[in-house]
């Protein structure tokens, strides 16, 4: 009887070592250009509030790239809610999130963090419209100049809570990267608001700033490079989805390659040959450009990866600690 | 009172009747017909718009002793964890651990986010999307009538809500049992108070384990691990988790938190440090 039930050319029917190969955890719906947008403007806002505290208030040239960065950061600022809306489907959706406050939650903390971003972000204005003479002069003291600081401690949290938050997740890749993904998108955050800040300097004829932008932007992208090799050694298995196949490819091409390496080069080329201004400036745009493509796409890739990570049965059943 | 579900597997007979009473008691939509192949399973997962989902195993194996076979069949349904991921992680405050002590969305709290899809270790709850309030049947109005007016609600716009058991509250509310444990023909689903269900689960276990039924077993009566605690609904299986489509070791998301805070912090500090030394110092 045995043999009749036998079907030909197998020796026997082992049992399915899972439920038919089925994926166990639920598809991430985050794979749109304004989540991505959304996580990539929050990182590069939260680092123009860093560099703003940075700055020398002593030297002309500081001061003016300060200006540029608190229009800019509150500029984002204003922009992400918008973007995150076109994702939650109608405006007052996003109000829901103001509900509550909830430690517990990342994306309630990060909403939070936007939120007094976002005054911090808009007192800095008022002070410097109003040091201009814009804006009255006595505007100066509703606004005084602690929201300097204060605007860079909510910076440095949102430049980290969006690695926090898809990294404390179910998903197999992400959670297996809940240190590196936050260390990875804290640099590139730094390094895009270091691009965009040298970019625009660079086109305002700032230029005395652009290489001390540049400087910091090579550390935070040698940083945000190691956190990725660093990533891809330690995720093992879990970070097959990420690492290789065509997500893979995308992100040693466009990332590395494009976004990290090649505007390195360019920056250390900066650094240390002497080039006519009008040729500095065109190396300087160019590197900014790739350096915040790059940054753009290594969420995008994150994000997506996380799409093929779940359907791959080996990684969900036990999952990272 | 904590109530919850006892599933007994062995118990199962594979009519779907629960699938079936979820759906019309909580006016679910069709997820269409897609044949499988995969035995008797033709709806293959728990979805924002499924909320039991029968699982059909089959095994079959021959050596000298000759031909072994076994139908599995095994009724799942959120877990209604005690430290829940969804929860959790839900920016809204939209789901909430009701009176029962089960896990609720409020869907007009939801916004859509998502946020709780990827935070479920179990793979339960998925966001029904696109809702068109003038389709057919496409009703969750059930769930909370009391604060559904005509267009404020969260689930009249596109973006959809998140969806998933209920543990029937409505019915809870009014005294009823669950619609899938009251259409369970052979209680294999068991309704009623979690401690009450722990024990009899137990003395269950042993019962079978007595008769020599291989590989009984019990999932998410005691501590599933990774943070995630007990399970107010819970399983008798008689293979491992894995073949059910259940997790062998689930961790809940938010123990990964002060490990991503702090290296974000740190290297967030870094690199301010070394800003400051290059604007301040040259
Ligand atoms: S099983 Fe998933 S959806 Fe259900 S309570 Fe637990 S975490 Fe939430
Ligand atoms: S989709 Fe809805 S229920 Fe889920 S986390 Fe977002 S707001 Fe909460
Ligand atoms: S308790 Fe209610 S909502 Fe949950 S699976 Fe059963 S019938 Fe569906």
């Amino acid at each position: 009887m045995s043999d009749l039930l036998e079907p030909p050319g197998r020796e026997e029917t082992t049992p399915v070592p899972t439920y038919y190969e089925r994926p166990l955890l639920k598809m991430p719906h985050w794979d749109s250009w304004n989540v991505v947008t959304y996580l990539f403007l929050g990182g590069v806002m939260g680092g123009l509030g860093v560099i703003g505290v940075l700055t020398n208030p002593k030297r002309e040239s500081d001061r003016k790239l300060k200006r540029t960065l608190a229009v800019t950061s509150l500029v984002l600022a204003a922009a992400n809610p918008a973007v995150l809306v076109t994702h939650l489907g109608r405006p007052e959706r996003f109000l829901h999130m103001l509900r509550i406050v909830k430690i517990k939650s990342p994306m309630s903390m990060g909403v939070w963090g936007l939120v007094l971003y976002s005054g911090a972000a808009s007192m800095n204005v008022m002070r410097a419209l109003a040091l201009h003479g814009v804006l009255p002069r006595w505007m100066r003291f509703l606004a005084p100049s602690f929201f300097a600081p204060v605007q860079a401690l909510f910076g440095a949290f949102i430049m980290g809570y969006t690695g926090v938050l898809i990294s404390a997740t179910a998903n197999p890749l992400w959670s297996s990267g809940k240190r590196h993904i936050p260390v990875a998108f804290v640099c590139s955050s730094m390094s895009s608001a270091c691009a965009l800040s040298s970019l625009l300097s660079t086109l305002e004829g700032n230029t005395e700033v652009t290489h001390k932008l540049e400087r910091l932007e090579m550390l935070a992208s040698t940083a945000e490079l190691l956190a990725l090799m660093s990533f891809e050694r330690h995720a093992g298995k879990y970070g097959k989805a990420l690492f290789s196949g065509a997500p893979g490819v995308r992100l040693r091409t466009y990332t590395t390659r494009n976004g990290i390496l090649f505007p390195l080069a360019l920056n250390l080329l900066g650094a240390i040959v002497p080039l006519p201004k009008p040729v500095d400036a065109v190396r300087t745009v160019i590197a900014s450009v790739f350096t915040l493509v790059g940054g753009y796409l290594l969420r995008d890739t994150v994000v997506r990866a996380g799409r093929v990570s779940v359907q791959d049965p080996s990684v969900a059943f036990v999952q990272p600690q | 009172m904590a109530t919850g579900f006892f599933t007994d597997t062995t118990l199962c007979i594979g009519c779907k009747a629960c699938e079936v009473a979820c759906k019309q008691w909580n006016e679910l939509p069709s997820d269409g017909f897609t044949f499988t192949g995969d035995s008797y399973d033709n709806t293959s997962e728990l979805s924002g718009t499924t909320w039991r989902h029968v699982a059909f195993i089959e095994q079959m194996s021959v050596d000298e002793g000759g031909l072994h076979d076994r139908w599995l069949m095994s009724s799942d349904v959120c877990k209604h964890c005690t430290n829940a991921g969804c929860m959790e992680a839900c920016p809204t405050g939209a789901i909430i651990r009701n009176e029962f002590e089960a896990v609720f969305i409020q869907p007009d709290v939801c916004n859509g986010c998502g946020y709780c899809v990827t935070s479920c270790p179990f793979g339960v709850v998925d966001l029904i999307e696109k809702f068109d309030p003038n389709g057919l049947h496409y009703n969750l109005a059930s769930l909370n009538e009391a604060r559904l007016d005509e267009d404020k609600t969260a689930l009249q716009g596109h973006g959809g809500v998140a969806g998933k058991c209920t543990l029937c509250y409505d019915r809870q509310k009014i005294g009823f049992e669950p619609a899938c444990a009251k259409a369970c023909p052979t209680e294999s689903i068991q309704f009623g108070d979690v401690d009450v269900l722990r024990e009899r689960a137990r003395k269950r276990v042993e019962t079978l384990t007595g008769r020599g039924v291989s590989g009984a077993q019990l999932y998410g009566v005691d501590d599933v691990g990774g943070g995630v605690g007990p399970l107010h609904a819970f399983f008798l299986l008689t293979d491992r988790p894995e073949t059910y489509n259940l997790p062998a070791q689930p961790v809940l998301p938010s123990t990964r938190q002060p490990a991503g805070y702090g290296s974000a912090a740190l290297a967030a500090l870094g690199l301010a440090i070394a800003g400051w030394m290059i604007f301040r110092r040259a």
